[in-house]
């Protein structure tokens, strides 16, 4: 595969051409500067033509053409060898039988001083001189003499030689620069430092086996031409920085026109890029046998015919290669021709040829290529987007750039219709959207690309397009609203609509689904996330208005929206309770769990609550008792809540529920009521007679008693053992309770009321633990009190000896003393001391009542004296 | 346009011993098939804050003329042989070694064996290196018998450092600068090319670091204005 990176373009017409009629005479060399073409032919003339240059239609597609001006025979017939011009000093130098002669630049007079250089072989100028004089140029001739290079500098009419140099070899062709000068010996090439002598060995050859090309192609670079054919690359350190190029064996001119290096063989012109070292054109040439470049103007010339090779712009060749699909290449090329192109012209374009190579790789399906070059090219992803067809938002108002980045009308035309290609496509979108929708380079068109990775999740069912929806996100509502719903995804388009602040459509939606209305069973779970939807639903009035529904639905679940609220807003109160019961007066298992939650978990103090939820509890103990026989852990699980509420609460309406339990068989809750309405005995007996429960009836005694003081508990106590001793009908069990009571808890009696009250009948045995007990505690109580007396005493003697001391010496109050707190003289005999000896008004005292030493101002001896 | 490259890394040896494929298969990680190579090629590898440039050359008699200009200030020289063939570890020193005069002064020298996946013994080292060498040609290949042991490269490396009259102790170890590799499978590829950058990278920085030949005048003027604010108390 080839590129077209030049064309052949002719010249100079064959009638313009020098008279070639004599059959000898051919053009051995030329030379052109500016619009001046110099041609040197066999039989010694020196023609003169003037070129200029026509743009074509298209860039890259100029043509040329030549005007004769003067011609001129130097001396001699013999063939002019070499011309080379001195723009700067208007000169021609003009190498003809050995003889460099300089001629006027436009009429071709020799210079009247008739300076020149004898004695040369070839000759070049040095296009890089560090002799920093305009006025002179650098010559460096191989001489005849043996082995020797010679350096002039060249004035505008006189010749002065600046250095000999002898060669290890002999020479064959020279190039210049700065002080290097490159060299082709017999058997090698060198590099050679005319000012320090210095040389540099580059690599071996043979100049007997082909003809040697030393050519500089810029600062301090070289090319020459190497074994096997190859155009080798030498710095002037003597080191190789770029691969080599291979040319035919017989290359006989060679040249570098970037990033191309362009050669002459007998039979082609070749192209080879520096940058892949690829051939990259051949343009078949007979006969050719002049290869030069004139200030990036490349000419070729054969015996009677002159060629321009004019460059194709970097821009079309590469356009060549993307449309042939050679991408690496046309990205080395672009690359390569940064130096080449101004840096703001360079980017515009360099980015157009990424996103272009992305497009390639995209419609060969490269993904990861495409989706690097789209990355590096900053594509604006909406040329991508705008490939699949209905993503893009219809609001948007995209245009393609022109001209197009590629040739493809939409994904059909890409994919020719394939499905899985298709489906493949639209995967690699999804996810290079995901990837970019956060990064900058979204900014701009962030709907858009949300948009379309909205449409695109909806089409494949994708999971993340609840995730999409329930994040940060710039959805357009009414095109994702409808792709939605094409793809029924009802659920999704509640979010969407929460997303845009329409909580109320989205519930309906939500409801519809619930309802069965519209089917999308992205959430099985559904009701329960309207539910937690409607927890955290700071519109009061929504929740109002799905509340009936919800608890028809699910009561249990359902009364979350009212009992599960957050934080902030249960402190702010927003739902009364009170609307809330009402609400709930058709939802009883809903109203039991509000109560619940506002009386157990919010614990608000108001006595309807808790009636209400005592009361209920009760009716549902009722219920169950009515409708269940034997255990039943429901009923278990009420009573037992019940008995809390009863035992816990202070708030309820204990006559009430009196009323309603006393026909009952609850005996222990109507203990506990009794309790609760202080009448203990009544309490008691019914734990003791009715229920004989001895053990909750010792409890029932603690926990009434909690909180309470001492006497209230002993009291309590002394009223169980009573109840056990006291008994109508003396009952061993009771009897047992009783011992059992006093044992336990020999610290809650008085032990001389108990004593008292026990029977004669038992025995010091039987009481032993009580009695030791009671001794121990009335022993300890003697034991604390009478500490507490030796403390309060020791502490009266403090406080004596304090007082003491205070007084014992007398004070003498003058004028000179000043009360400390307002600084006047003490008027009266009344004053105050403080401990510190500080004196001050009674009065100051009484509004003062901080120690006046703990403030500087006062203890500081005062200066107003 | 790319950074200049500031190593300088090159591949040598006879010709079809896969100094081309053995460049392949580290930069693209892929193994085809390749010509002989003409001149040279080179490509060039970001190695953290270094720009190596590594350079193929062409292992044939005729472009032998070319080799010391692409030595030419080079830092590390890899000398590649065919484990399969003795006669290439022979031409490394007969005809190789001499084209390093050119290379750096401390440049540092590695000798890799390629082909061990065509041999019938596999290499005992670093196994876990990329793909074990018997897996890859299992059935594809004949085994040919291994007619360089890693022992001989080792003693080449010896006598490469006596000709360079670099001491031995002071060079890197041979025992880390011989390798056996596939360019086949992949075996111990990278491993050889991250051991060469990794040696020859510390170098370049002790290069840099290296006593300055300009005198530095700051420093001597902060001992100066030391010393004079000392008396001024």
């Amino acid at each position: 595969m080839s590129v077209q990176a030049f064309r052949l373009v002719c010249a100079v017409d064959r009638e313009l051409l020098p008279q070639v009629d004599k059959a000898v005479a051919r053009i051995e060399c030329l030379e052109c500067c500016g619009h001046n073409l110099y041609l040197g032919t066999s039989d010694g003339f020196i023609h003169h033509l003037l070129l200029e240059e026509r743009s074509g239609a298209m860039p890259g597609h100029s043509t040329f053409s030549a005007s004769r001006q003067l011609q001129r025979q130097l001396g001699t017939k013999k063939p002019v060898n070499e011309l080379r011009a001195a723009s700067a000093l208007n000169r021609l130098l003009v190498l003809c039988d050995g003889v460099i002669s300089l001629v006027h630049m436009l009429n071709l007079e020799p210079v009247p001083s008739g300076a020149r250089i004898k004695g040369a072989v070839t000759f070049t100028l040095n296009e890089n001189p560090l002799s920093g004089d305009p006025f002179c140029v650098e010559v460096c001739i191989v001489s005849v003499k043996r082995r020797t290079i010679q350096l002039f500098h060249v004035y505008e009419d006189r010749v002065q030689i600046l250095k000999e140099v002898s060669t290890p070899e002999q020479p064959f062709a020279v190039a210049i620069d700065g002080y290097f000068l490159c060299l082709a010996l017999t058997t090698q090439y060198i590099i050679l430092n005319y000012n320090t002598g210095a040389s540099q060995d580059l690599f071996p050859y043979s100049s007997e086996e082909k003809r040697p090309i030393v050519k500089r192609i810029g600062r301090q670079e070289f090319l020459l031409a190497g074994p096997g054919g190859l155009g080798m690359f030498a710095t002037v350190a003597g080191i190789s920085q770029r691969a080599p190029v291979r040319w035919s064996e017989n290359v006989i001119g060679a040249t570098v026109c970037f990033p191309y290096v362009v050669a002459l063989d007998a039979e082609f012109i070749t192209v080879h890029s520096m940058l892949d070292q690829q051939k990259k054109q051949t343009l078949p040439f007979k006969d050719g046998h002049i290869l030069q470049d004139f200030e990036g103007r490349v000419i070729v010339a054969t015996g009677n015919g002159v060629y321009i090779l004019t460059p194709l712009p970097l821009e079309k060749q590469i356009q060549d290669l993307l449309s042939n699909h050679r991408v690496e290449e046309a990205l080395v090329l672009a690359k390569g021709a940064r130096r080449n192109i101004p840096k703001e012209k360079f980017q515009v374009m360099y980015r157009r040829i990424l996103q272009q190579a992305g497009f390639i790789h995209f419609a060969q399906l490269r993904f990861p290529e495409a989706k690097e070059l789209f990355r590096s090219g900053r594509l604006d992803v909406r040329e991508l987007i705008s490939l699949y067809p209905f993503l893009l938002p219809t609001s948007a108002t995209f245009t393609r750039v022109h001209p197009p980045l590629h040739e493809y009308a939409d994904l059909n035309h890409l994919t020719q219709g394939d499905q899985e290609k298709m489906n493949q496509c639209k995967r690699f979108l999804m996810s290079y959207l995901n990837e970019i929708r956060r990064t900058e380079v979204a900014n701009g068109c962030k709907e858009d690309i949300d948009t379309a990775l909205l449409k695109l999740y909806a089409e494949a069912s994708h999971e993340n397009l609840l995730d999409l929806l329930g994040s940060e996100n710039s959805c357009i509502m009414a095109d994702s609203a409808t792709w939605l719903e094409k793809y029924k995804k009802y659920f999704a388009l509640g979010l969407l609509y929460h997303y845009h602040g329409q909580d109320a459509a989205a519930l309906q939606l939500w409801a519809k689904i619930v309802n069965g209305e519209l089917e999308d069973n992205t959430r099985p779970d559904l009701f329960e996330y309207i539910v937690d939807f409607l927890t955290f639903c700071t519109n009061q009035e929504l929740v109002w208005k799905y509340a009936d529904w919800i608890l028809q639905k699910n009561e249990q679940v359902g009364i979350h929206i009212f009992t599960k609220r957050p934080l902030e807003e249960q402190q702010k109160n927003s739902f009364r309770p009170n609307d809330v019961i009402s609400c709930l007066h058709r939802y009883p298992k809903a109203l039991l769990q509000y109560l619940e939650y506002v009386v157990l978990d919010q614990g608000l103090q108001k006595e309807k609550y808790h009636t209400h939820l005592a009361v209920l509890y009760l009716e549902e103990v009722l219920r169950l008792k009515a409708v269940v026989k034997g255990n039943c852990m429901e009923l278990a699980e009420v009573q037992k809540k019940f008995q809390h509420l009863l035992q816990q609460s202070d708030f309820y309406r204990v006559h009430l529920l009196l009323d309603k339990i006393k026909d009952s068989d609850l005996l222990l809750e109507q203990a506990i009521l009794y309790g609760k309405s202080e009448d203990h005995e009544k309490a008691l007996n019914i734990l003791v007679w009715q229920l004989k429960d001895f053990s909750t009836a010792e409890h029932y005694c603690l926990w009434n008693s909690e909180n309470k003081d001492p006497i209230y508990k002993q009291r309590l106590f002394h009223q169980l053992l009573s109840v056990y001793l006291h008994s109508d009908r003396p009952d061993e069990s009771l009897l047992t309770a009783a011992v059992d009571l006093l044992n336990h808890h020999a610290a809650e009696f008085n032990a001389a009321q108990v004593l008292r009250q026990v029977p004669d009948t038992w025995s010091a045995q039987l009481l032993s633990q009580f009695l030791v007990g009671a001794m121990r505690e009335s022993v300890h109580r003697k034991r604390m009190s009478q500490l507490t007396l030796g403390l309060a005493k020791a502490e009266n003697i403090i406080y004596q000896y304090e007082k003491l001391k205070a007084t014992e010496s007398s004070i003498v109050l003058s004028d000179k003393n000043l009360c400390q707190v307002c600084r006047d003289p003490f008027l009266e005999p009344a004053f105050v001391r403080y401990p510190n000896g500080s004196l001050v008004h009674t009065h100051c005292a009484a509004s003062r009542h901080t120690n006046p030493s703990s403030t500087h101002h006062l203890s500081s001896p005062s200066r107003r004296t | 346009m790319l950074k200049k490259p500031d190593v300088k890394v090159v591949l040598l040896g006879d010709m079809n011993v896969g100094k081309t494929s053995l460049l392949h298969r580290y930069v693209e990680k892929k193994f085809h098939e390749t010509v002989s190579t003409v001149g040279g090629a080179f490509y060039l590898k970001q190695w953290g804050p270094h720009s190596i440039s590594i350079w193929d050359t062409a292992g044939r008699e005729q472009f032998h003329g070319l080799g010391s200009m692409y030595c030419r200030g080079a830092a590390a020289v890899i000398f590649v042989y065919d484990v399969s063939n003795f006669q290439s570890l022979v031409e490394l020193e007969d005809r190789f070694l001499a084209l390093t005069d050119t290379a750096s002064t401390d440049c540092i020298f590695a000798i890799v064996g390629n082909k061990v996946d065509l041999t019938d013994e596999c290499a005992s080292v670093n196994e876990t290196e990329g793909e074990k060498p018997c897996h890859a040609t299992t059935g594809s290949t004949a085994k040919v018998r291994k007619q360089v042991h890693v022992e001989d490269a080792v003693s080449l490396y010896k006598r490469v450092l006596k000709y360079k009259m670099l001491d031995e102790k002071e060079a890197p170890p041979a025992e880390k600068m011989c390798f056996e590799t596939s360019a086949k499978s992949g075996f111990s590829v990278d491993f050889l090319f991250e051991s060469v950058f990794d040696t020859v990278v510390p170098l370049l920085k002790k290069k840099a670091n290296g006593p300055s030949e300009t005198v530095d005048l700051t420093d001597s003027n902060k001992a100066m204005k030391g010393t004079r604010s000392g008396c001024c108390k």
